[in-house]
């Protein structure tokens, strides 16, 4: 049996005639850890995950949730997901423990005293209103109502977008361990690489509607590296400008950095270097596969 | 028990604004209407030695002009009655949907309930169920100022205010609300939503009314009106369907085909119909007999029947909206 709980084949996603979200994206994660899911704007993260939702419907190709097809069977696909929206979608009208009270009533088995424990160790008020919650907290709450599913697949949509640096990282502690303990599978949108770098197990790199990279933080670390002479050397994926306005390029290469004028990448410089290569994808879509 | 009462406190703490908006309407006029029944059956109940405040009786004007003043007033909250399902109905259902999509919720709620159906019945349930019963509460004491205003009024079996003071008042609420929903789910925004679901409910309800009209003509009956008080057939309480001509053939015509033989018609006070043709000096001249003045009317001992299919079909409308919003729903983005 297959351990592929996310996947994608040929999927493109076209929003009126001409603007295509998403282009040719094939992929599989497998069951566990969390996956950070990296781009810009309007690279087609959202589209991605809401066409796991059933909230999408793919122009070409097939997506499947625990090997269903979220679009023509939403419901049973919903039963193995929880989801965090871009935004807090919460009711300002409800207090947080209504809030555990809605999820109850529309998913029968949603685990209200495992969602309330988290959010009582956070210090969370659940008598309060959640329009008069801070932004970590009304995110805190959203994760909770998705913990609370105890579904195996969990997809967060930009969920740090909002947050301050503390509450990010607040954030992320609580979905790491909710993730370890249940032995869940997480897909982490966001666009700040610092963030999922502590947290995340895999990175998958989205640009303009195509996949550029997809393996382990760990292989993505290990496989390259950057050169600052300027001068490209063989496997250089792109080059790009630097903090300080220097030229960085970055090197696909098997074994450790070094000797060769080139130095470690930072996770943050792979996410770069595959974005600013972004173009030349026929090439990256190779190594994505 | 314990899922019925949180389903109740958190639909209501989703939609208070609007369920207490109308529960404030529907008490005022409540109150308003019970007020002016008791106002206006102390008047009529005064004098014993006039029985009916409507009626003409000499002795009686002072206390018929006091009765009629008031009477005026109560009249206007009957159409009151008659717009209040429109408005409940729309406030109840459009933002059901569109409120979830403004404010973004939507995409908690549809991914936490497996089935956005479910949900949208859970939601609506609660809706029609605070419209029947706010409704019902307008019903009934619309009744009640309507026999107060018009002592002789039989409601079971008299046509005058149709639908402002029977159970119409409640299929249309819920027609209404299954309208807003639909309208406020393909339109996603409340604001644009209320707006358009206003007209499509004028447009929709006007069509309806049309239909209606129609269909009750099959229920007509031919009556000489000049045998009724004031020739008007609505005194027995009977809907007023047409106006024909009935020949001595037995035919019946309409005024517009009498119009062919000749241009002016007379009718006397028994009820005969002449072409007539001016004179020199201005005055119709009756010269030929053409036939006599009917009216269509549906009975009033078919009011119940009447207004049960009206109800039936009106519902049936508000039931279509809604399935046209679980369409909508069943596809539509979140945001």
């Amino acid at each position: 049996m297959s351990d592929v709980v996310l996947e994608a084949s040929g999927l493109a996603k076209r929003y009126g005639r001409r603007t295509w979200a998403l282009e040719g994206i094939d992929l599989a994660i497998e069951r566990g850890g969390i996956t950070a899911l990296v781009g810009p704007n309007a690279a087609g993260k959202s589209t991605l995950i809401k066409t796991w939702i059933g909230f999408e419907r793919p122009t070409r190709g097939a997506v499947r949730v625990a090997g269903i097809d979220p679009w023509r069977k939403r419901s049973e696909a919903l039963e193995h997901v929880g989801y965090v929206p871009q935004s807090p979608s919460l009711y300002d009208a409800l207090t947080v423990d209504d809030h555990l009270e809605l999820a109850l009533m529309l998913r029968p088995t949603f685990d209200r005293a495992y969602a309330r424990q988290r959010l009582d160790q956070l210090g969370i008020p659940i008598d309060q209103r959640a329009r008069s919650l801070s932004g970590g907290q009304q995110a805190q709450v959203a994760l909770a109502l998705a913990l609370g599913t105890r579904a195996e697949i969990l997809l967060l949509d930009e969920p740090l977008a909002s947050l301050d640096p503390l509450a990010r990282r607040e954030f992320l502690h609580v979905l790491t361990d909710a993730v370890r303990a249940d032995n869940a599978t997480a897909l982490l949108s966001s666009h700040i690489v610092t963030d999922v770098e502590q947290a995340c197990d895999r990175l998958m790199v989205l640009g303009v509607g195509r996949l550029l990279l997809h393996e382990s933080v760990a292989d993505a670390l290990a496989g390259h590296a950057i050169g600052t002479d300027g001068v490209a050397p063989p496997g250089a994926v792109a080059t790009f400008a630097g903090p300080a306005g220097e030229r960085l390029t970055l090197v696909r290469r098997a074994g450790s950095a070094g000797g060769d004028g080139l130095r470690p990448a930072t996770l943050e410089e792979v996410v770069l270097g595959y974005l600013s290569s972004g173009r030349s994808t026929a090439a990256v879509g190779e190594r994505a596969a | 028990m314990r899922a019925f009462s949180r389903w109740a406190r958190l639909s209501f703490r989703l939609q208070r604004w609007e369920v207490l908006a109308s529960i404030a309407g529907v008490a005022l006029h409540a109150g308003l209407a019970l007020w002016f029944a008791w106002q206006l059956r102390g008047i009529a109940a005064g004098e014993p030695a006039c029985p009916d405040p409507n009626a003409y009786v000499p002795g009686c004007e002072a206390l018929s002009q006091r009765f009629r003043g008031l009477a005026d007033w109560a009249t206007g909250l009957l159409y009151l009655s008659w717009g209040a399902p429109f408005a409940m109905g729309l406030l109840l259902g459009v933002p059901i949907v569109s409120r979830e999509i403004e404010s973004g919720t939507a995409a908690t709620a549809w991914t936490l309930s497996r089935s956005r159906i479910r949900w949208l019945l859970g939601r609506v349930a609660f809706a029609a169920a605070v419209l029947v019963m706010l409704l019902a509460v307008v019903t009934v004491v619309s009744g009640v100022l309507a026999v107060a205003i018009m002592p002789n009024l039989h409601l079971e079996r008299d046509f005058t205010w149709i639908g402002r003071r029977d159970w119409l008042i409640v299929g249309r609420g819920l027609a209404a609300l299954g309208l807003g929903v639909l309208i406020g789910a393909a339109l996603g925004r409340l604001l644009p939503g209320l707006l358009a679901a206003a007209f499509a409910s004028v447009v929709v309800f006007a069509g309806l009314s049309l239909a209606m009209d129609r269909w009750n003509e099959t229920l007509t009956v031919v009556v000489d009106p000049s045998g009724l008080p004031d020739a008007a057939p609505e005194s027995s309480g009977a809907l007023h369907v047409g106006q024909r001509i009935e020949l001595p053939s037995g035919e019946l015509v309409s005024w517009s085909d009498t119009a062919l033989v000749g241009d002016v018609q007379v009718i006397d006070e028994r009820g005969r119909l002449y072409t007539a043709f001016d004179d020199e000096t201005g005055m119709p001249d009756p010269t030929t007999f053409v036939g006599w003045d009917r009216a269509l009317v549906v009975p009033g001992d078919r009011y119940p029947q009447v207004v049960a299919r009206d109800c039936a079909v009106t519902i049936g409308v508000g039931l279509l909206a809604l399935g046209g919003g679980m369409a909508v729903i069943r596809r539509r983005r979140p945001a």
